[in-house]
């Protein structure tokens, strides 16, 4: 059995290696002229963040909780440095809850998405 | 007396945290890749919190509606408050996801970091005369490349 510091890092690798993809898809579908569309704001339709988000949706959680691992992971392990892991269990603990609140938040805009009216 | 000095000789290694943040007393001579750490760890922080805002904001549709969100996409032409922070968060992704490659190649894969060398005086670590540190270059000169291209995209 590995050990728990060498799980974290390949942990961190690997969601960052997803995320090379995801994120490159995800700033790709806002590049005007590979939508069709005219400008920016055009990518942002809301014709086409349905569309995304009904079609991609799977596509799009994986991304958000891959992000929030990778990011929530990173931020503790910086602010556990600063504070020269004198906190441990209290910034652990506050980013456990910040990740369900957002993970919840990040299923929710999929699953609960209201039809165009 | 005894614990002063292990007081004195813990301090040495705890500049605090505003020291790893601070460029003037960064030794940064011939060392790119300390100053790529010091981004990754500057643009990491930022992006963990503006995740958070990101998730929020792209949640409107389903917590409020859509006309919600038409109000809010209405204010992305030209340059606001929106579309500046799109610009600054793809900016700040573009370099973390940018170095995380160089990252990922180095470190993770052994990729271009040059082989362990019979250490001689004056001694310069083999990896900062590797490859990576032309993989760094190439960072940043995509990272500027890329930015430009986004607000041409974003303000355009």
């Amino acid at each position: 059995m590995p050990r728990k510091s060498v799980i974290q890092t390949w942990f961190q690798y690997v969601t960052g290696i997803l995320l090379i993809f995801l994120l490159t898809w995800h700033l790709l579908v806002r590049v005007p002229w590979l939508r069709g569309v005219e400008s920016f704001a055009d990518t942002l339709a809301p014709e086409l963040v349905y569309h995304e988000i009904t079609a991609y949706g799977v596509l799009l959680l994986i991304f958000a909780y891959a992000a929030l691992l990778h990011g929530f992971n990173g931020l503790k392990n910086v602010l556990l440095e600063w504070t020269s892991g004198r906190y441990k269990g209290l910034i652990t603990a506050i980013i456990v809850i910040l990740f369900f609140i957002f993970a919840g938040l990040a299923t929710y805009t999929v699953v609960g998405v209201k039809p165009l009216g | 007396m005894g614990e002063e000095r292990v007081k004195a000789r813990a301090l040495e290694n705890r500049p605090g945290w505003i020291a790893s943040i601070n460029p003037w007393v960064l030794k940064i001579k011939n060392n790119p890749e300390r100053v790529a750490f010091v981004l990754h760890r500057v643009t990491g922080v930022l992006m963990a919190l503006i995740i958070m805002a990101h998730i929020f904001v792209t949640g409107t549709p389903a917590r409020v509606g859509w006309e919600a969100w038409v109000e809010e996409i209405s204010k992305a032409h030209g340059i606001t408050a929106v579309t500046l922070y799109f610009f600054f968060f793809a900016g700040i992704a573009w370099f973390h996801g940018l170095n995380g490659i160089r990252l990922i190649l180095t470190e993770f894969f052994g990729v271009c970091i040059g082989k362990p060398e019979k250490p001689k005086p004056p001694y310069l670590a083999p990896s900062l005369k590797a490859c990576q540190r032309r993989l760094l270059y190439l960072v940043f000169a995509l990272w500027a490349v890329l930015w430009v291209l986004t607000g041409y995209i974003v303000f355009g």
